[in-house]
């Protein structure tokens, strides 16, 4: 856990966690999280496990989104996205590809994207978030759900999410499905940014009242056993996890 | 049940039987210029290329089917030929690696802003059609069992297998319902195998879908077919849904009298596996061959 000063007033505790699906390598994991404390600004992205150079595409959404300013708007996100993916893709020029991998590279890539920004300038902290997909964020506050975007039932995932593709042949469709929304924050409000399947799974604990102080009593170890253990019971999709988890406070005047 | 995760420690095992009697090279009913083996070696080849697509990370085929196409017809036994020749059956990455060509083709495909483009695609070949003697279908069934039961020894875990059965004609070596439920007989730890059967015609008849219900056929073969046939598992309902296809909830992996469109869906309907979406078949009107 990381608390980083943000403003006179506000302070913002952030615990990150990324797992790889069980069985899996690290190397293979196509979750990606990005936070830049100074620029207030976290994004989630989910690679697609049938897609070519998932892996890398979310790696370049998620990083690269944080490093940006605003990109919050549907027109920035469309033009941004389109010269990522059209980065990405040069760079598999001149690469020597069996007929699989030729064809499965045509198809470009696909990732399941979320970004949030903070402002804390203000007396009361606020929020804008972006998302297309799957990977979700989830705006809590003692335990309930305040906001959820782009999903804010567990019931609502599925297995065929439209999502952020690196071909902008694509964008015409897919970026009808972007969300983007904003609230505005109290102290103690919790906003946390989740991949797919345990986006799913934390809905249904909030949907149930079980969701609360989870992270507050477990240590990084301790949070990865647990969502191990999650796993290998089926509670949570066998799936690769990324979690950012940002927390505002409001500074106490000593 | 039917609710394992497929991965490379724990794949699961896909078996394509067809019919390849000599009365495969009829054809359709009202289509003169198709004979059915043609056309199903074509969609047999297709549905190869959609596991294997579906297999591919990048530049890595990942082992998670085990892949038999079997034939009968004037023999019984493996349908590919060159460098998996006899493999009775081949984990889904030398499936990849061993076509017997890979054709050049072009498919047209929305420009994004209202127009069509041409993009060349890549269309493997593993097996070649055949047409030849009569229909050993017990037999057949009888190396599927036998392909199963060395399998199942060592993989007891994970999806089960399935066997996405296709023929147009009645058994000529008997009656396939004993051998047929001993193959559903057979297990893993997250459900019996999974038969499916497609039975497609010459003739011009009512084609029956996806049925619950053994009464509503009127035929003494076709109720033997409905006898070895699985109900579809709740994932693949969805992916027959996403098809538009009308099963529901009790509906057996069964078609009757099916025509062209019956087995492109019944393959992809079979082979869509713990909810993953089905492969779009390439119309071959979006085709054009190259030579």
């Amino acid at each position: 856990m990381s608390s980083v000063k943000q403003s006179a007033i506000w302070d913002l505790q952030l615990r990150q966690l990324l797992l790889t699906k069980l069985g899996q390598e690290a190397s293979e994991c196509e979750d990606f999280l990005a936070a830049d404390p100074q620029t207030c600004r976290f994004a989630v992205a989910d690679g697609a496990t049938e897609a070519f150079d998932a892996r890398s595409w979310a790696e370049r959404l998620a990083l690269r989104w944080v490093q940006r300013e605003s990109t919050l708007t549907l027109e920035e996100f469309r033009q941004w996205v389109a010269a990522e993916g059209r980065e990405l893709q040069d760079s598999w020029n001149g690469l020597k590809l069996s007929w699989y991998s030729e064809e499965k590279a045509r198809a470009g890539s696909f990732a399941a994207f979320v970004g949030v920004e903070l402002d804390l300038n203000f007396d009361l902290p606020s929020w804008k978030a972006i998302a297309l997909g799957d990977a979700c964020m989830l705006h809590c506050r003692r335990g309930t759900l305040i906001k959820g975007l782009p999903l804010s039932r567990s019931e609502s995932f599925n297995t065929a999410p439209i999502l952020v593709a690196s071909d902008s042949s694509l964008h015409e469709s897919s970026m009808t499905s972007v969300v983007i929304d904003s609230g505005s924050c109290e102290s103690g409000d919790v906003l946390l940014l989740m991949s797919d399947a345990v986006a799913s799974w934390y809905l249904q604990r909030l949907e149930n009242g079980s969701a609360e102080n989870l992270f507050d009593s477990k240590c990084d170890e301790e949070l990865k056993r647990f969502f191990d253990d999650e796993r290998l019971a089926g509670r949570i999709r066998n799936d690769d996890l990324a979690i950012i988890r940002i927390e505002i406070r409001e500074r106490s005047i000593s | 049940m039917y609710s394992a995760q497929i991965t490379r420690a724990n794949p699961t095992c896909i078996i394509l039987l067809i019919d390849q009697s000599g009365s495969m090279a009829d054809p359709f009913s009202g289509d003169s210029a198709r004979k059915k083996s043609d056309f199903v070696a074509e969609v047999v080849n297709h549905t190869l290329h959609d596991l294997v697509i579906r297999c591919t990370k990048t530049e890595e085929v990942r082992n998670y089917y085990h892949v038999s196409v079997i034939g009968y017809g004037r023999t019984v036994g493996s349908c590919f030929s060159g460098p998996l020749s006899a493999r009775h059956i081949v984990p889904i990455a030398e499936v990849a690696d061993y076509p017997l060509q890979v054709k050049s083709s072009y498919k047209r495909v929305s420009d994004g802003a209202g127009g069509w483009v041409e993009i060349p695609v890549r269309y493997p070949v593993w097996i070649h059609p055949s047409s030849d003697g009569k229909t050993p279908m017990c037999e057949a069934l009888g190396k599927v069992k036998e392909i199963l039961e060395r399998w199942l020894m060592e993989h007891p875990r994970g999806f089960p297998p399935t066997v996405l059965h296709l023929t147009d004609g009645e058994s000529s070596d008997g009656d396939p319902n004993d051998i047929g439920q001993q193959i559903m007989s057979l297990r893993t730890d997250d459900g019996a195998v999974l038969l499916f059967n497609c039975h497609i015609s010459t003739r011009r008849s009512a084609k029956i879908e996806y049925p619950t219900e053994e009464i509503t056929l009127a035929d003494g073969f076709a109720r033997s077919l409905f006898g070895i046939s699985s109900k579809l598992p709740s994932n693949f309902l969805a992916a027959a849904a996403q098809l538009g296809v009308n099963a529901v909830e009790g509906s057996r992996g069964f078609v009757f009298n099916g025509d062209p469109s019956s087995i492109v869906q019944f393959y992809e309907i079979g082979t869509s596996l713990t909810g993953m979406t089905p492969y779009r078949w390439m119309d071959a009107a979006d085709r054009t061959e190259q030579a």
